[in-house]
């Protein structure tokens, strides 16, 4: 028997499918969110079935998660992304006792009890400043690949602290660090280390470790560094980060709770 | 409250709830009838103004605390954006004379509960006549009450000067019997929550108030309702809700948008730790006494709002309805830009979790629907992990 997860999140949309007995992984994928979102999830879907020889038909359930998780009618249950975030990091790294989230347009912070459920959560999403969203708008007004290396090497970098806590002042903020000459990759660090003190802020004084870290925003280069110094526990990056929570998706289609 | 009131009597429900559901057509009923006899109407806009004053002084005490997110944007062409909503849609409805009862109003009442409804009352007292009370909040400190007799004292001077009439010993003493059927009826009403299979929904408890106390018909209602109720059937059953304890700033009529929310999400609230709810209906007044001026300023200091320090009072009342209602979580909701509530959450919080072993939501929110998704995602992911809970207990 087959499952599928599909995570339809505030930038692109994941989808993972396993087989039911092991629960093994056998396909993921991510495709941009657009405005015809259950088109888009079921397309992206389908090409991810056809990765593993299989159709529509094969599958037993579909669980979806994410924002747009009731807009996608083909999907029998919805479960929230917390739940299967946490279920997801279960699955690959057993032992977590802490998960950290940064998606395109919240970031939440998910403490595990010792058999890996959910004990707790706390979420921020009044505001873009400890999401993806401020790297995305900050690389874009230095020019920069988010995906690139966190620094070039050769001379040391600048220390730049970016004080503003909301994503639209502080990219005024940055285009005064632009004209005083510092170097965006720089002012990158300092951008990723502001999100790393959001998100410390949002954790509050009890964080253990090892914590997990999720989302998309944990493939840009540096940032899970500027976390677990920002937190003080070791941080470590979730095998396909983007792709945990439509895999907890996936596991929980095939074993309800 | 809503402004559409036009002073229409309402028309008389079949039950108890359809009552209720009218319930600001009886009150402003009730209000206009008042008036013409002669009685004044004293708006109030907390829970530490004694009521038995002004009933003992012949008024009718009506609630003036604003719930309608309509009225924030007048408000704001004088109050900063970033206060707290209720304090906002209050002034808004006196700004755009949108509230029918502070319309009728001879008098409002208000006291120095928090800073933010203390500068707004400034400027309410431009247009409206109003007595300040001073609210101390050392609430175990023996001078603080004496401060607090002696403004009750003088806010009784003030009743009887204004209304030119005398509140004696035996008209209080009544006031206070009467105000104490009210709590006593609606602690009645909030304890039908205790049962396994609650006869009510968190939204349906909310609506047995009434913006003036005392309406004599509101006391039959309800003593109908404590009848009737019970065995009424919920759908969905209760047993399939989680049982959530409520907590944090009060919701006024208009603004109960939270309990909505937890309710269409899985969630079923089963006790509410706030002024619109359990908080002052805890302590009667002592009735009788030779001093019930005295009783009275007891009973009202005793309330454990977050303006008080240390507020130990709140932490023993949360541990109480945790121990009656059996809660499966704790939610919290604070009005944005609410200083007191917002940082007490930290020991809510942490008895909540450590203490009572309960899961702990805090929705830090205003009166815009424009984050109703994002609390609904949250909600619905507390009761996912409460269920998870309860399963793997079944399966262990």
């Amino acid at each position: 028997m087959f499952y599928a997860g599909i995570d339809a999140g505030s930038r692109t949309i994941k989808a993972v499918i396993i087989e039911g007995g092991s629960l093994r992984m056998l396909a993921g994928g991510v495709v941009d969110q657009g405005l015809r979102q259950a088109a888009l999830a079921s397309g992206l879907l389908a090409r991810v079935l056809k990765k593993c020889g299989l159709g529509r038909r094969d599958l037993k359930r579909i669980v979806a998660t994410g924002w747009g998780r009731a807009a996608l009618p083909f999907a029998g249950t919805t479960i929230t992304e917390i739940t299967c975030q946490a279920r997801g990091v279960l699955h690959g790294k057993a032992g977590a006792e802490t998960v950290i989230d940064i998606g395109g347009q919240d970031s939440k912070l998910i403490r595990l009890d010792s058999s890996g459920n959910v004990r707790d959560f706390v979420m921020c999403d009044r505001c873009a400043a400890g999401t993806g969203r401020f790297l995305e708008v900050v690389a874009g007004r230095l020019n920069l690949d988010l995906a690139r290396p966190a620094r070039a090497p050769g001379r040391p970098g600048r220390h730049i602290a970016i004080s503003s806590t909301c994503v639209v002042f502080a990219e005024t903020e940055i285009i005064g660090l632009m004209a005083s000459g510092a170097r965006p990759a720089d002012i990158m660090a300092g951008v990723r280390k502001a999100i790393a003190a959001r998100i410390a802020a949002m954790a509050g004084c009890e964080i253990s470790g090892p914590v997990v870290f999720t989302g998309g925003v944990a493939l840009v280069p540096g940032m899970a560094r500027a976390l677990q110094s920002a937190l003080g526990v070791s941080v470590r990056v979730a095998r396909n980060p983007r792709l945990t929570c439509a895999l907890g998706a996936a596991i929980l289609a095939a074993r309800p709770v | 409250m809503k402004p559409k009131c036009g002073c229409k009597r309402g028309r008389t429900g079949a039950s108890p709830l359809d009552w209720f559901g009218e319930m600001v057509s009886h009150c402003c009923a009730y209000a206009a009838a008042g008036k013409k006899k002669g009685r004044p109407l004293v708006g109030m806009t907390c829970e530490y103004t004694p009521r038995e004053l002004i009933l003992a002084a012949g008024g009718m005490p009506a609630c003036l605390c604003g719930g309608d997110a309509d009225m924030v944007p007048a408000a704001e062409k004088i109050l900063p954006a970033n206060l707290c909503p209720l304090i906002k849609s209050t002034f808004g409805y006196s700004a755009r004379k949108a509230n029918p009862f502070l319309e009728m109003a001879d008098l409002v009442v208000v006291e120095t509960t928090c800073d933010g409804k203390k500068k707004m009352y400034e400027l309410l007292a431009e247009s409206r006549p109003m007595h300040l009370v001073e609210l101390p909040q050392k609430p175990d400190d023996p001078d603080a009450m004496r401060h607090w007799v002696r403004e009750l004292r003088k806010l009784k001077a003030a009743l009887e000067q204004r209304f030119r009439t005398t509140i004696t010993k035996g008209r209080l003493n009544a006031a206070i019997r009467l105000m104490n059927r009210e709590r006593r009826l609606r602690r009645g009403l909030a304890g039908l929550m205790r049962s396994d299979a609650p006869p009510l929904t968190g939204l349906e408890m909310l609506s047995f108030k009434t913006i003036i106390a005392c309406i004599p018909a509101a006391l039959d209602q309800m003593e109908l309702a404590i009848r009737l109720l019970p065995g009424r059937k919920l759908d969905p059953p209760a047993h399939a809700r989680a049982r959530v304890m409520l907590t944090g700033v009060p919701m006024p009529h208009g603004a109960e948008r939270v309990v909505e929310l937890i309710e269409a999400n899985g969630g079923l609230v089963v006790c509410q730790e706030n002024c619109t709810g359990l908080k002052p209906l805890m302590e009667d007044v002592r009735a009788g006494s030779g001093d019930p001026l005295q009783a009275l300023a007891e009973k009202y200091f005793h309330l454990p709002c977050s303006v008080m320090t240390p507020n130990s009072r709140r932490f023993e009342l949360l541990r109480q309805l945790a121990l009656e209602y059996r809660p499966q979580c704790v939610v919290e909701v604070i009005w944005q830009a609410c200083l007191t509530y917002d940082v007490e959450s930290f020991y809510v919080r942490k008895q909540a979790v450590e203490s009572l072993g309960l899961p702990y939501l805090r929705i830090e929110t205003d009166y815009s629907p424009s984050d109703s998704a994002r609390i609904a995602t949250r909600l619905e992911a507390l009761f996912e992990t409460i269920r998870g809970r309860a399963g793997q207990m079944r399966c262990g």
